[in-house]
């Protein structure tokens, strides 16, 4: 029993999802309002920490154009989550159609899995491994001691990082100079 | 403009509507999107086959049994590719399935692998084991979806073919077969693997 509560199974991975394409496929979409950046279905998140939250992830698509949105569902109603992820990111349309940049970190906390979705056009700046590992040393460990809020901080923390230009220092700028 | 004039307009612009109704358009651009789809299907299929040399690196710390199963593994990766479904062969079925099988086992192959390398602490904590792990699992989730995307340009494609009035320019003009889905002949194939990521 014990072992069956410490076992945490995860999704990890990134996928390319077809972010701002016409929902037109013909699979059950997910019935999941996008009612802001983030979306907190689960009801596992403080109010003033989703106010704070959707106050960086704002910066963040000023910054960078990136869309980044967090999602929390009670339920992936049988789906498995990386199914579920890129139905409901196409379906919400996140990020630029043509730039196809939508990010998303989807946490389904009663079936224990979290995913980080992103758009095919920022494959080449969150790589596969690079969203794995954000998962495995970012958000796990939060997780795991049922700190939702701080695990989610991290992942975005994480992913701010991998998409947000490195700027050359000034030192280097002199150089160039 | 006098009423000859307005009668002609007129008949090119239900002519022309007329033409538009029955598949002139419609037909071929249903055909390139399902092309296009299956040209996404490749790129996936490739970008794994490409990580098949890492596995293969990965294997070679560990013991008889994973060296079998990489064996399966490369063997029905040479397979997969060897067999070249381009977008001129989308209506052959017995072309696909074997296609299909191949990549299935491949699928299924490098799941099992992943699965017993899960025995090696020593191999699963390395740093280019976990990037491997990552970057297998989103390449199986990337083809799962381009699958699907294909099947579902293809049901688009075969449905306009054969529903009136796009079926007249489908036959009369196009001469249109219809296209042919992919399909998992073993289970998991057009599935990603479930990775079983517990830690106690």
């Amino acid at each position: 029993m014990r072992g069956c509560c410490r076992t945490v199974l995860l999704g990890v991975g990134s996928l390319a999802l077809a972010c701002g394409c016409a929902p037109e496929e013909t699979e059950t979409p997910p019935a999941l309002e996008l009612t802001g950046r983030v979306v907190d279905a689960a009801e596992i998140l403080d109010e003033q920490f989703e106010k704070n939250l959707t106050q960086r992830l704002e910066l963040l698509e000023q910054d960078t154009n990136v869309q980044l949105v967090i999602a929390t569902i009670p339920d992936l109603q049988g789906y498995d989550i990386s199914d579920y992820g890129y139905q409901l990111g196409r379906d919400w349309g996140i990020g630029d159609a043509e730039r196809n940049d939508g990010l998303m970190i989807l946490v389904a906390p009663n079936e224990r899995k979290v995913r980080i979705e992103v758009g095919l056009g920022l494959e080449g700046l969150v790589k596969d491994e690079e969203a794995a590992e954000i998962i495995r040393t970012g958000i796990l460990p939060k997780f795991r001691t049922g700190d939702f809020e701080n695990g989610i901080s991290q992942g975005v923390d994480g992913l701010i990082v991998e998409v947000t230009p490195i700027e050359p220092k000034p030192a280097e700028l002199k150089e160039a100079a | 403009m006098n009423f000859a004039a307005v009668r002609r307009m007129a008949l090119v612009a239900a002519v022309s509507l007329g033409l538009a109704s029955c598949g002139i358009n419609t037909v071929p651009a249903a055909e390139e999107n399902a092309k296009a789809k299956w040209a996404d299907v490749e790129a996936q299929f490739q970008r794994r086959a490409n990580l098949i040399p890492n596995l293969a690196e990965v294997a070679q710390g560990a013991a008889e049994n994973e060296r079998a199963i990489l064996t399966e593994v490369t063997e029905a990766r040479a397979k997969a590719t060897s067999i070249n479904v381009s977008a001129d062969d989308l209506g052959d079925a017995s072309k696909m399935q074997e296609l299909a099988a191949a990549q299935g086992q491949m699928s299924q192959g490098i799941g099992r692998l992943l699965a017993s390398f899960e025995a090696y602490p020593q191999i699963t904590s390395t740093q280019g084991y976990l990037t491997l792990q990552s970057q297998l699992e989103g390449t199986e989730n990337r083809i799962a979806v381009a699958l699907r995307d294909y099947n579902e340009a293809v049901r688009q494609y075969n449905t306009t073919i054969r529903t009136f009035p796009d079926t007249i320019g489908a036959n009369i003009i196009h001469g249109a077969e219809p296209l042919v889905p992919y399909t998992a002949v073993t289970e998991g194939a057009d599935v990603a693997p479930e990775l079983d990521l517990t830690s106690d």
